[in-house]
């Protein structure tokens, strides 16, 4: 995500140097003096912006529907794209399961939602990393998570149940900094769309 | 949960009063109304959806009550039965903490908080949504903030949608993705519709201004509800660039968020310093009448604590 990021946004004429990116501070601020950066972990990327402490942020879809942040996403950046799905050791669990699906996931939230929506009954198992151990391991029949190109799943012997969504990278910005700072907003908003589609 | 001990306490009660004197210098009289009443009068007042947001507990004999979760239902019923014999116009205002349980957001204020609001009641038009929004603006003005009031009429995305003919679903889809603006989902959800209307919200950016943002829509917005909408927020432009407060004003087309409960103008304050808005309002005409006596109604909340707290952080 952050590499997707920096090149889009050096395209569209904001730079980092590259001093400053090999430096390990987590503020930083561009060439031009214009924009200042900060570099958080995905999950904490909505808590900053929605507080109004980063006007904008770049983070995935998944991120975004996980916090349920109330920001604007005025662009789809289209980097970083993967699915989030759920997967188990057999395509057929979904119907195989008798009683509680027991669920291993680091998107609890999209994971009971994505669920409950249809009225299946789940016990959602909140792990923060190597969910695709716990199929195999026993601790749950299947796992909700993030798939780029299905080789760890394929390599831990799951395949793919069904697509929950496709994530992409965004662009989300406060809803106060979009009102108060609509000209900088605006001219971001603008330089980004212009790179996008130039790459298209 | 939140303590203000001296020096902020101070601060705090200063910025209630200023809010009361400007109030008070409008001919708005204080209102102090119940903390806890029956759960039904909020249900009625702001909806299933928000009221469900209140703390609820039982009565002794089962009924269902609530704190508070906003004021205006009560403010709205009082006006409907027991003041219904007064002559109109009625202007309130109240300094009243109010109490939702928090949502997921992040930046949501906390479970209590203080509104300073007002209510003007039983008249129509230009000259009541004008006479809040200088209200709001004094405010703001006296207490030195750097503000930004937006306005919508929420006739525009109403008379719209009706024309697309959408299902609840997707009425509330579009309306999401335009509170959200998202320009290329927006795009791809209006494909498999026919008629250019909505293409107007299509364009986050053009939806957002002074008063070209109208003309902007006016291009492509044709349906008489809009149209009129349109017109009368044109119109109420027009009076906030006579009083030259166009610079402290916005146009936001694309604010949308509070449909269900809003009849016609709606506004949303900002203010430097605070991460989200400080303050909202809109006119109800629709309130009111589920009291028993229909009439017009318009006027807005300020959130004492969130202006408390931007005030604060300048003294330090």
């Amino acid at each position: 995500m952050q590499d997707g990021a920096l090149s889009l946004l050096s395209s569209a004429g904001i730079r980092l140097s590259e001093e400053a990116l090999n430096s390990r501070r987590l503020a930083l601020t561009d060439e031009s003096g214009e924009y200042q950066f900060i570099f958080v972990k995905p999950a904490d990327v909505p808590v900053y912006v929605e507080h109004g402490i980063a006007d904008c942020g770049v983070v995935g879809r998944d991120v975004l529907m996980e916090s349920e942040a109330d920001l604007l996403l005025p662009l789809d950046l289209r980097i970083a794209r993967c699915r989030l799905v759920v997967a188990a050791a057999d395509a057929d669990a979904m119907a195989k399961v008798q009683g509680m699906i027991r669920v291993a996931t680091k998107y609890s939230q999209i994971a009971r939602a994505h669920f409950g929506a249809r009225g299946i009954p789940v016990e959602i198992i909140q792990l923060s990393g190597s969910v695709e151990l716990a199929p195999a391991l026993g601790l749950a029949d299947m796992i909700v998570d993030l798939v780029e190109t299905g080789t760890t799943l394929r390599e831990n012997g799951l395949t793919v149940v069904e697509v929950i969504t496709e994530s992409t990278g965004r662009l989300v910005v406060n809803r106060a900094s979009y009102q108060l700072k609509a000209e900088e907003v605006n001219r971001l908003v603008q330089a980004l769309d212009r790179a996008l589609n130039g790459v298209q | 949960m939140r303590y203000y001990i001296g020096a902020e306490a101070r601060l705090r009660r200063t910025v209630e009063d200023v809010a009361m004197s400007v109030f008070e210098s409008w001919n708005y009289e204080e209102v102090i109304t119940p903390s806890v009443d029956y759960y039904a009068l909020f249900e009625q007042g702001m909806g299933p959806r928000e009221a469900q947001r209140g703390f609820r507990f039982t009565d002794n004999d089962g009924r269902l009550l609530a704190l508070r979760p906003d004021v205006t239902s009560s403010v709205a019923r009082m006006a409907a039965t027991l003041l219904s014999e007064r002559p109109r116009p009625l202007r309130f205002c109240y300094a009243a903490s109010v109490f939702r349980q928090q949502t997921q957001s992040h930046a949501e204020w906390r479970r209590e908080n203080t509104q300073l609001g007002c209510e003007l009641i039983g008249i129509d038009g230009k000259a009541a949504d004008l006479e809040v929004l200088r209200l709001a603006a004094e405010i703001l003005s006296r207490l030195d903030l750097d503000y930004c009031i937006t306005i919508n009429n929420v006739e525009i995305f109403n008379g719209v949608a009706a024309n697309l003919n959408l299902h609840l679903s997707e009425r509330e889809q579009l309306r999401r993705l335009i509170d959200t603006r998202e320009a290329a989902e927006l795009q791809r959800f209006l494909q498999s519709y026919d008629g250019n209307e909505a293409r107007a919200f299509s364009q986050p950016t053009k939806l957002t201004g002074k008063r070209e943002v109208i003309s902007t829509a006016r291009d492509l917005i044709t349906n008489p509800r809009a149209v009129a909408a349109l017109d009368s927020l044109e119109e109420l432009w027009t009076e906030i660039e006579s009083l030259g407060l166009a610079d402290t004003f916005e146009i936001d087309l694309s604010d949308v968020s509070s449909l269900d409960y809003y009849t016609g103008l709606s506004l949303k304050v900002f203010v430097h310093g605070a991460g989200s808005s400080v303050g909202r309002g809109g006119r109800y005409d629709d309130l009111t009448g589920s009291f028993g006596r229909a009439e017009p109604a318009v006027g807005f909340v300020l959130n004492l604590d969130a202006l408390t707290e931007v005030l604060g952080r300048r003294l330090i």
